[in-house]
């Protein structure tokens, strides 16, 4: 048997010209001609029990998953971690005294704090406890997120390259400062396809509540190069939860039907007229469209959910949008089938204020993100659903700005901070790695962005070094041409 | 040539299909060496070449500089034929025995086997009998194909001669016949001009344009619909959005808080030159190196602004130098792809792995594109970063020639002036300044000003950290700076580039500062990106004295040239003169003029500036360790005489002199305000002129390194790079400069083997639907090879002669190729499902600017405008009804971009976001797009909209229906169409009879005909018959 290889963007433009029959043994439409032959899958609404997906590429996943699903909880704008996850005694005993040169090694630092006459050291404001059986740190300001301290896996490791926001963020989504590639959410659609028939692959939310400091944008959960059918569909609190989801005003869902209807006659005496099997997939997702219409506010209507449940993610899960009401609703659509759901809360980028500041971020996202774990893990979910917490970047133990008794702030740190993950095949109760007593630099087991993309996607049974999509003569993949899983935090 | 065979062992034969033609892969045991029986020859640049780029170049290909393994190179027949360290050599030709290269890509063990396990990218057992094959042939190379200058091969003979229009229908029909195929009959007229009408203009035919062709019966009835097109303004507007997304065109600026970038003047350019058919050589060499022409236009300027429409950032930290690389790069790559096909920022952190390009061209290409004096970065307060071109128009030039012209002479009668020699006697006395800050106290963060407002530390922005302290001062008390800490001198402002200005102080400086702010007026501060106004710094222990509107396109500055004394009181002292020249600026150390050079003597526009700040700047390095007294700050200019004397100096012969012409000399001081006021007058009349980005040669250009693994900071300093071209494409000739222009001259020289085949193709795939390379965006190794490339050859040579874009589309247009139905053969679609042979017409999806113009034109609402600003698509509900005039109903080219989040429905339509180049788009086909199609505002509106119409136009409801139809499709309703629409209408008109509101919420009125006809055309809008072209 010859080896299996994904279709390049060069045969993907040739789609539309693709020959019916010819089309069963690329990855894209072949959704759509299973949809069209094969109407037992159309029965249920059941997530589809298989790995991979319904138009995943053949040969995914190259090895048996742990994980199905992933919840990404992106903290746009860099959270500290000295006030959540890495504990410094030594910063607030040193509080004040300039950071000792021979720590910085002379690496950059941004123009905003790079050329400050003094680098004082900054500790934490808040209080460390030890949680759980793991006995894993947590700050006081995580009291939610501290419950499920045996279910983390915290890397305190975490390093990347990029030292602004839009390169940094860019570069967790993609695994590129470079925009124009690929997102996560978007490659896992590609790889492994959907695990649902009503819903899209991969969705993102965004925050309501959170400040908006640093702006997202609508690259980090494109495309890229690959077909704009994985772009993450993006679900918002209100009316129209999917752009374009509602029918017009006066339009009914059985005049839709109508039209559907008509359409589906249309597009036979077109196909007979034109021989092209490219009508027959387009009828089969304008059904799709159809369906989505009543799936997407089912799954957005939290009416149904337990009082228990929904004191879980406490008060704020109610208020449509905020980041409590989005974990609620992350875990409903990894219910469903969605294979990657993304979201993201602006706000935790404290280069002053940051005692005030990070304790509304921390109250804000907080219950939301215990809840979710521990939601997942009572409906057994956790077992095979990844989920991922953190930022683009950590923040500086030296101070930026004024410094005064009870108030600091923090610049951009590329060079270590902490992320955690949780469920999906990573080992719980867990700490990998370890920074500095000054919090500068990694001492062992350093982490970088394309070592978790990695890992990541040997969770979800997929081989990084393999799942490539050849654009402009180069085969790229989400990991560039680095990244080395990293076994010591798979269970 | 007959096929040679070899067979070796005893193995079982497999016939297996590959490229078209017929293998017998013998499959030998693991311990007997490879085999294989071919039927035909093999042919190195389609069969062998792709494989060894894709498997084998990573490591054994042109990047010399890492990871070559073994010291093997496969690219060239030099390193594949020579002896290895290991005394084996990879290629012998004609024995696959002696061959290393045969053994290791069928060795079963997994440490010897090539490509190594751990490359993941094995090769298939087709492609390793290719190799094998190819060796045992003789293992000939041939130089790339798209390297070889195009050459012209007579046409091939056919037998169906009769269907020839064009001489390419010869080359397209021979291929045909080579595969047993024969071409599709004739589209019928309606889908032919349905479909030239888009592909030429991007809208479709009216009915009525329909009707006449299909009635017109003279011989050049296509002809004569061609031309007509050609010649439309539409067209231009259709064939710019190609253009656009190679250009990365948007409104905005594409990073962080992505503010406007205006630059929709130079798509109106595009427009207008599309629409003039300007030859393409001039369309290259002007968007290349427009201001390098001689007596360069305003249009010729504008274009180069191509150049600068790359991403630009302003977020706060940013390093400018970074972000300068980053703008050059992407100028580097965006000229590859754009005009040579050629993946060149694989070239930019190591040699590319697979085309001949080593990392010195990317930077010799790097060093054209960095001829600007640029910053890097956007300026945060909010102007045009520099360079920039003045929008003027004819009139306006007129009248900006005559404004220089009395600045030339007054500045002219001025530097005679400055000559005289005065000998009138003028008492020599020290004005009041305007401020004066002795520094002797500091309450409550305040130091008091003689003659006005006190000094104060408290503007402190939350980012600041740092205080300033009493000290010893020269006089008295003085102030003490620790490099954070700043001193505002609130209320003083109102400086411009126009006026007079003097600054002094005692200053001591407690070490050697590198970089130290003693005085700006800036706000905000991001790596100078946002230095503007007056500003005196310590640069590398020199004083710097500028007068800056953008550093450093737009400013002039002076640096003396002795190093400051350490540990000593000086008194310092600059002037200004207010006329906008470096020589304006002075320096005056203890009394005494310094030596200073000059940095820059460029100002081109108002400075900036808000409040002074004293020894500080927000996220700059402020005046460490060092300590001001008697600061004194006068609104007019201070002579070398007056200076002397506030020093304790005597003033010496020259500068009594100078004060004598200065202060008494009346031809002097008319000369200087007929000067002052004739700058004035000019500035008040250009500033007030839109600029926008361009490309200016600057004298002031940095040196080109190559970096090292592409890092901004890692210039290799032993590597400098001059300006220049990739050589393995076309040596950059003798005699041509070497900069933009040179590089403009050697991409339309008609040797250079890849501009017209580039063109042509990219022209032929927005015919075709694919180009005959479907890679359009790569013609080196890793692209695909020509379908059919003696055509292309001969397209390219025949564009060479003339350039002329309209030209070339009238011949695929008119060609028989184009003309043919869409509906090909059985054996046709069977035998080429990808129609690569063309043996029936294009199909494809409208693209969605396509999609979206159609529905406005059917449903009559369109608003044709040529040219203007960018505006709002109608994208989101929000968007729709916060402008439901004309703007959400103009062509799709003119929608807004913003690149953070572009219009939603053209990106699920496709489009991209216009972060980087994009040479093509891909189809997808998603259950989103049915959603834009049924339920987004604009077409929704569109829907009813051709409900309105066509019941204005026809009389009963079959009519009707036919109407919209013909309206939208472009032909009539087959009876099964009509008979689906009809009963769908006939439904909905019964529902909507009984829900009234339903039908006013649907069409504006309780009108259930209208609001069932509006469902009907809703529906319509998302058919294939609509949305593809076919």
């Amino acid at each position: 048997m010859y080896p299996q290889r994904p279709p390049t963007y060069d045969e993907l433009m040739s789609v539309t010209r693709r020959h019916f029959l010819g089309a069963s043994a690329l990855g894209l439409g072949a959704f759509a001609l299973r949809q069209v032959m094969g109407s037992s899958l159309l029965a249920g609404d059941a997530p589809m029990p298989l790995a991979g997906g319904l138009n995943g590429l053949p040969g995914l996943p190259h090895h048996l998953p742990k994980a199905k699903r992933i919840i990404y909880l992106f903290q746009a704008g860099g959270p500290s971690q000295f006030e959540t996850f890495d504990p410094k005694p030594l910063l607030r005993q040193q509080n004040g005294k300039s950071l000792p040169e021979s720590v910085r090694g002379g690496q950059r630092l941004t123009g905003m704090s790079g050329n400050q006459s003094t680098l004082p050291m900054a500790g934490a404001f808040t209080d460390f406890k030890k949680y759980g059986k793991a006995g894993i740190e947590i700050s006081d300001l995580l009291p939610h997120t501290a419950k499920v301290a045996d279910e983390l896996c915290v890397i305190r490791s975490m390093h990347t390259e990029a030292i602004n926001h839009d390169p940094a963020i860019t570069f967790f989504a993609s695994g590129s400062q470079i925009a124009g590639r690929p997102s996560m959410g978007a490659w896992m659609s590609y790889g492994l396809g959907s695990l649902n028939q009503n819903l899209p692959a991969f969705v993102v939310l965004v925050s309501k509540d959170a400040t908006r400091d640093q702006p997202l944008y609508s690259r980090l959960w494109g495309s890229g190069f690959l077909p704009s059918e994985h772009q993450g569909v993006q679900f918002r609190a209100g009316k129209e939860p999917v752009l374009y989801l509602t029918n017009p005003e006066g339009v009914s869902p059985h005049a839709r039907r109508s039209m559907l209807d008509a359409l589906s006659k249309l597009s036979a005496e077109a196909r007979q007229h034109s021989l092209d099997p490219e009508i027959d997939a387009r009828v089969a997702q304008a059904e799709m469209a159809f369906r989505m219409q009543t799936s997407v506010p089912e799954v957005s209507d939290v009416s149904g959910e337990s009082q228990a449940t929904l004191d879980l993610y406490g008060p704020q899960a109610k208020v449509p949008g905020t980041f409590a009401a989005n974990c609620l609703l992350a875990r409903r659509l990894v219910e469903r089938g969605v294979r990657f759901v993304q979201l993201f809360h602006q706000g935790w980028d404290q280069h002053g204020n940051l005692p005030g500041a990070i304790r509304r971020q921390c109250s804000q996202t907080d219950q939301g993100s215990g809840a979710l774990i521990a939601d997942l893990k009572q409906r057994g979910l956790l077992e095979d659903t990844l989920v991922v917490w953190g930022g683009e970047f950590g923040r500086t133990s030296y101070c930026q700005g004024q410094m005064t008794k009870d108030d600091y702030g923090r610049d951009h740190h590329p060079r270590c901070f902490s992320i955690w993950m949780a469920g999906g095949g990573v080992k719980a109760g867990h700490v990998h790695g370890q920074t500095d007593e000054f919090g500068y630099n990694i001492v062992n087991n350093p982490v970088h962005v394309h070592d978790l993309h990695a890992t990541m996607m040997h969770l979800m049974g997929v081989d990084h070094e393999r799942l490539t999509f050849k654009f402009q003569g180069r085969h790229y993949r989400l990991t560039d041409i680095a990244g080395q899983v990293v076994q010591e935090v798979v269970a | 040539m007959k096929p040679r065979s070899i067979v070796i062992g005893s193995s079982a034969l497999i016939a297996l299909t590959a490229g078209g033609s017929l293998w017998f892969y013998v499959m030998s045991s693991p311990l007997s060496a490879p085999s294989v029986v071919a039927t035909q020859a093999i042919d190195f640049n389609r069969d062998v070449r792709p494989i060894l780029s894709d498997h084998c170049f990573a490591c054994h290909g042109p990047d010399a500089n890492k990871g070559r393994k073994a010291g093997l190179r496969l690219d060239t027949p030099e390193g594949a034929l020579a002896l290895l360290k290991s005394d084996h050599r990879a290629i012998v030709p004609g024995d696959i025995h002696e061959s290393a290269i045969v053994g290791r890509i069928h060795h079963t063990d997994e440490e010897e086997v090539m490509p190594p396990p751990d490359f993941k990218r094995p090769l298939t057992p087709e492609q390793k009998n290719t190799l094998t094959q190819w060796i045992a042939q003789g293992g000939r190379y041939a130089k790339h194909w798209a390297f070889v200058k195009p050459q012209s091969t007579p046409p091939p003979k056919v037998k169906l001669a009769q269907w020839v229009r064009d001489p390419l229908d010869t080359y397209i029909l021979a291929s045909m016949e080579k595969a047993g195929l024969i071409p599709a009959k004739e589209a019928d007229r309606a889908t032919l001009l349905r479909r030239v009408s888009f592909v030429l203009t991007g809208l479709p035919p009216t009915p009525e344009e329909t009707e006449a062709f299909i009635a017109d019966v003279s011989a050049n009835a296509y002809e004569k619909q061609v031309d007509r097109l050609l010649a439309s303004k539409r067209y231009a507007e259709h064939a710019a959005v190609a253009w656009l997304d190679l250009a990365r065109y948007a409104d905005t600026a594409g990073y962080s808080g992505d503010p406007e970038m205006p630059v929709s003047p130079w798509r109106d350019w595009l427009l207008n030159v599309i629409d003039r058919n300007l030859p393409y050589d001039q369309f290259i060499t002007w968007q290349l190196a427009g201001d390098l022409l001689p007596n360069a236009t305003t249009e010729q300027r504008l274009a180069t602004a191509f150049n600068r429409l790359h991403r630009v950032t302003f977020e706060g930290g940013s390093i400018a130098e970074e972000m300068r690389k980053e703008s050059i790069s992407d100028r580097v790559s965006t000229f590859g792809f754009a005009f040579t096909a050629l993946t060149l920022e694989c070239a930019k952190c190591h040699d590319h792995k697979y085309d001949p390009i080593p990392q010195r061209d990317f930077y010799a290409l790097s060093a054209m594109f960095s001829d600007i004096d640029e910053n890097g970065l956007l300026p945060y307060h909010g102007a045009v970063p520099v360079p920039v071109l003045r929008l003027t128009n004819a009139e306006q030039d007129i009248k900006i020639a005559a404004l220089q012209k009395a600045v030339d002479v007054a500045q002219q009668r001025f530097d005679e002036c400055q000559r005289l020699h005065s000998t009138a006697a003028i008492n020599v006395s020290v004005p009041k300044p305007d401020s004066h800050y002795s520094l002797e106290t500091l309450d409550k963060g305040a130091t008091p000003n003689t003659y006005g407002k006190p000094a104060t530390t408290e503007r402190h922005r939350g980012d600041q950290l740092g205080k300033i302290t009493l000290s010893d001062g020269k006089v008295g008390r003085g102030m003490a700076f620790d490099g954070d800490g700043g001193l505002w001198l609130d209320g003083f402002s109102g400086f411009s580039s126009d006026k007079e200005f003097t600054f002094s102080t005692w200053i001591k400086a407690g070490e050697r500062n590198q970089r130290a702010v003693l005085l700006h007026a800036s706000g905000f501060y991001t790596n100078d990106a946002d230095a503007t106004g007056l500003e005196l710094m310590i640069d590398q222990g020199r004083i710097r004295w500028s007068c800056i509107q953008q550093w450093p396109g737009s400013a002039i500055a002076i640096r003396s040239r002795q190093l400051l004394a350490e540990n000593t009181w000086v008194l310092l002292t600059v002037t200004y003169n207010g006329l906008s020249r470096a020589a304006g600026l002075r320096i005056y150390l203890n009394g005494e003029l310094a030596e200073s050079e000059t940095i820059r003597d460029h100002l081109t526009g108002p400075i900036g500036g808000a409040t002074l700040e004293l020894g500080s700047r927000s996220r700059d390095s402020g005046f460490r360790n060092g300590s001001m007294d008697e600061v004194k700050i006068w609104r007019t200019e201070l002579t070398a005489a007056e200076i002397a004397q506030m020093a304790g100096i005597n003033p010496d012969a020259n500068s009594l002199a100078e004060h004598s012409l200065f202060k008494g000399n009346t031809a002097y001081l008319q000369a200087r305000n007929e000067l002052r006021s004739a700058q004035q007058t000019l500035r008040n009349y250009v500033d007030s002129i839109p600029v926008i980005v361009t490309m200016t040669q600057t004298a002031y250009t940095r040196p080109t390194y190559i970096l090292q693994r592409g890092a901004y900071d890692q210039p290799d300093l032993k590597r400098a790079v001059s300006p220049g071209v990739v050589d393995a494409v076309l040596p950059f000739p003798q005699g041509l400069p070497a900069n933009r222009l040179g590089l403009a001259r050697w991409l339309t020289s008609n040797d250079n083997p890849l501009t017209a085949r580039v063109a042509v193709n990219r022209v032929w795939m927005q015919i075709f639907g694919q180009g005959l390379v479907r890679t359009p965006e790569n013609f080196g190794l890793q692209g695909d090879a020509p379908t059919h490339p003696e055509l292309l050859d001969q397209l390219a040579i025949d564009f060479q002669k003339s350039w002329d874009t309209k030209a070339l589309l009238r011949r695929f247009v008119l060609s028989a190729t184009f003309r043919q139905s869409s509906v090909g053969s059985e054996k046709s679609v069977t035998l080429d499902p990808q129609n690569t042979l063309l043996s029936r017409g294009p199909t494809q999806r409208l693209t969605s600017e396509m999609l979206r113009d159609q529905a406005l034109f059917a449903a009559g609402v369109l608003v044709e405008k040529f040219g203007g600003r960018s505006q709002s698509g109608g994208s989101t509900v929000d968007e729709y009804k916060s402008d439901p005039g004309e703007s959400n109903r103009r062509r799709s080219v003119y929608t807004y971009r913003k690149r953070t989040m572009p219009p939603p429905s053209q990106q699920i339509f496709d489009a991209g976001s216009r972060e980087v180049c994009q040479v093509r788009r891909l189809t997808t086909n998603t259950p989103l797009q049915a959603l834009v199609l049924l339920n987004e505002p604009i077409y929704f509106e569109c829907a009813r909209g051709l409900a309105e119409r066509s019941t204005r136009e026809a009389n009963d409801v079959t009519t009707r229906i036919m109407r919209a139809f013909k309206l939208m499709c472009g032909r009539s309703p087959r009876s099964t169409e009509l008979s689906a629409l009809t009963e769908l209408y006939n439904q909905q008109r019964a529902a909507f009879s009984k829900t009234p509101e339903d039908a006013r919420k649907v069409c504006g009125k309780i009108d259930a005909d209208l609001a069932a006809l509006t469902l009907v055309c809703s529906t319509l809008m998302a058919s294939d018959s609509a949305i593809t072209l076919r």
